[in-house]
């Protein structure tokens, strides 16, 4: 099971509750460490069955903390359905890797988790890792300066960070298709950071003032009009893809592009105006290709 | 060089501060000074949009109290005047991301080479409102002639007078619409500025073209035609220390006044002729 990371928070790992009333008291312990105030938290709950009412009272001890519920992880249905109706987002996350050998991807091996990871395992001990806080200027190159003009459009222009982002780069290759994916079935909005140490597939919009990195390649089947980190920790070989390409920024690797001035993105767009995009890396600078390759 | 720290605020939401900030701050830029913009509206930012600059932003003022990055590196020029730059708000986090003394000391090191240091407060009196003001020396305060944004002006005044650290307030009054003032439909100046007992820096006429310029990311001091555009940058000189008259509005009415029955009397006469 993978994890996704929302900034700010931390996942705590109760799949291992025997039922209802062990899986709140393990919560509230965690609650009750000072490190976790004023947190996302993403809960996974594995295959408990709760009702509404007992998910209610789950989210209410969370706000009682001053926290907030960023997503659950279940794998019950009527988990799924009790969180919808009090829209909380679920994350249903696949693995392929899992499917074929069973590999299980502990939440310790997650490095981009801002704060702190808190898991319970079975003899109900609390290990507590505090990871830091990965800075996106660690991984940088700097752009080359001048309006590149892309792919016959000048939509977006290449930044020039030279002296914003430090000059030390630590690019690698590596195939996407390797990496865990976050599938989520939402609308990304304002001021909502999404992080994953993988792949994001996102089936809704990403509005403008939201924030995706992911380690791998990023896909919105929709509208991307956020800012959009792909291969954040270097890797060149990540993409961005989406059905509306209308990022404010777009980040592959070191690179930084943004959205020319002169380029003006109508107040609402219809998807008969969708034109399918991927931005990818090419010669020192992002390029965006209108159709989606073959093979892409 | 010490630069000064000019918190504008209101207390109530929807008044202008932002379309203020954008403005003045261009304005002075415009003049020479050098001028630094901070939003501090974390979580809820828009001065980047104003100003046009939403797509440059690589750090916010929150990854500078975090330390992931110098000021200098946070700091996004502007587009078309290289003496003004933003400090922008982060947008994923809220007000606790940033404390009063870490805004107090970007401020106090911002002084040391810039002339001007505007900062665009968030509306409410809670903790955003108390970051905005920490590091500021002097205020303005933006109001529009209703009772309930001058309720919330007056609070902010009393507020800001009791802060020692404050040594100077004054009153911008946003969005004056003179035709409404003449039926007494609306607060006049005269009206207002006695209701909160303080010296006026501004008045500022409604102006449709405040719309556009917001949501193209072009201040209306950069519109030479427009009288908005024209009060703030008279804002911007009388900061200076210049001494400038008021927009004489009512001047103004009579001008579209006449243009009116220009209009009216034409109809008259063709239908006449019909």
């Amino acid at each position: 099971m993978d994890n996704a990371s929302i900034e700010n928070g931390f996942i705590v790992d109760l799949s291992n509750a025997k039922n209802t009333s062990q899986l709140i008291y393990e919560l509230s312990s965690i609650l009750d460490l000072p490190e976790a105030r004023n947190k996302k938290i993403c809960l996974k709950l594995g295959d408990t069955d709760l009702n509404q009412s007992q998910l209610l009272s789950i989210k209410a001890l969370i706000d009682s903390m001053q926290d907030e519920i960023g997503m659950i992880d279940t794998s019950s249905a009527q988990t799924k359905a009790a969180a919808e109706t009090l829209s909380i987002l679920v994350a249903e996350l696949k693995n392929e890797a899992e499917s074929e050998n069973e590999q299980v991807v502990k939440p310790e091996e997650i490095d981009t988790v801002l704060g702190i990871v808190t898991t319970v395992n079975d003899n109900n001990e609390q290990s507590q890792e505090t990871i830091p806080l990965t800075p996106i200027a660690d991984f940088s190159e700097v752009a080359e300066a001048g309006g590149l003009v892309l792919n016959g459009d000048s939509k977006y222009v290449m930044m020039d960070t030279t002296g914003i982002l430090p000059d030390e780069q630590k690019n690698h290759e590596e195939n996407p298709e390797s990496l865990p994916t976050l599938y989520l079935n939402r609308t990304l909005r304002s001021g909502q950071t999404l992080s994953y140490d993988g792949n994001i597939f996102i089936v809704g919009d990403a509005h403008p003032g939201s924030e995706i990195v992911a380690q791998g390649d990023i896909t919105v089947w929709g509208i991307l009009g956020g800012i959009a980190h792909a291969g954040a920790h270097g890797n060149v070989n990540a993409k961005v893809r989406a059905l509306k390409l209308n990022a404010i920024q777009l980040r592959i690797a070191g690179l930084y592009a943004r959205r020319n001035d002169t380029y003006n993105v109508p107040f609402v767009q219809k998807s008969n105006e969708f034109t399918p995009e991927v931005a990818v890396l090419e010669n020192n600078s992002i390029v965006i290709y209108k159709k989606l390759r073959r093979d892409e | 060089m010490s630069g000064r720290v000019i918190v504008i605020t209101s207390g109530k939401g929807g008044v202008g501060k932002t379309t203020t900030s954008a403005n003045i701050g261009t304005a002075l830029a415009k003049a020479g000074n050098k001028v630094v913009l901070i939003d501090t509206d974390i979580g809820l930012r828009n001065l980047d949009l104003l100003l046009g600059l939403e797509n440059r932003i690589v750090y916010t003022i929150v990854d500078v109290v975090e330390e992931r990055c110098k000021l200098k590196q946070a700091l996004v020029k502007d587009k078309k005047n290289p003496n003004l730059s933003l400090l922008a708000a982060a947008q994923t986090r809220d007000k606790s991301a940033v404390t009063q003394e870490q805004l107090k000391e970007i401020c106090e090191t911002l002084k040391k080479d810039n002339d001007f240091i505007l900062v665009d407060c968030p509306a409410g009196i809670e903790q955003g409102f108390q970051n905005a003001i920490a590091g500021a020396s002097e205020a303005i305060v933006v109001t529009t002639p209703e009772m309930s944004a001058i309720r919330d002006a007056d609070r902010i005044i009393g507020l800001l007078s009791a802060r020692e650290e404050i040594e100077s307030y004054k009153l911008l009054l946003n969005r004056v619409r003179p035709n409404l003032i003449a039926t007494n439909d609306m607060m006049s100046v005269e009206d207002v500025v006695e209701l909160l007992a303080c010296d006026l820096i501004g008045i500022i006429p409604e102006d449709t073209g405040i719309i556009s310029s917001t949501n193209k990311g072009d201040p209306i001091v950069n519109d030479e035609k427009s009288l908005a555009g024209q009060a703030y940058r008279n804002v911007a000189r009388r900061i200076m220390g210049e001494e400038v008259e008021f927009l004489n509005l009512e001047e103004d009415k009579n001008f579209f006044g006449k243009i009116k029955n220009f209009f009216e009397k034409t109809i008259k006469d063709i239908k006449a002729k019909i």
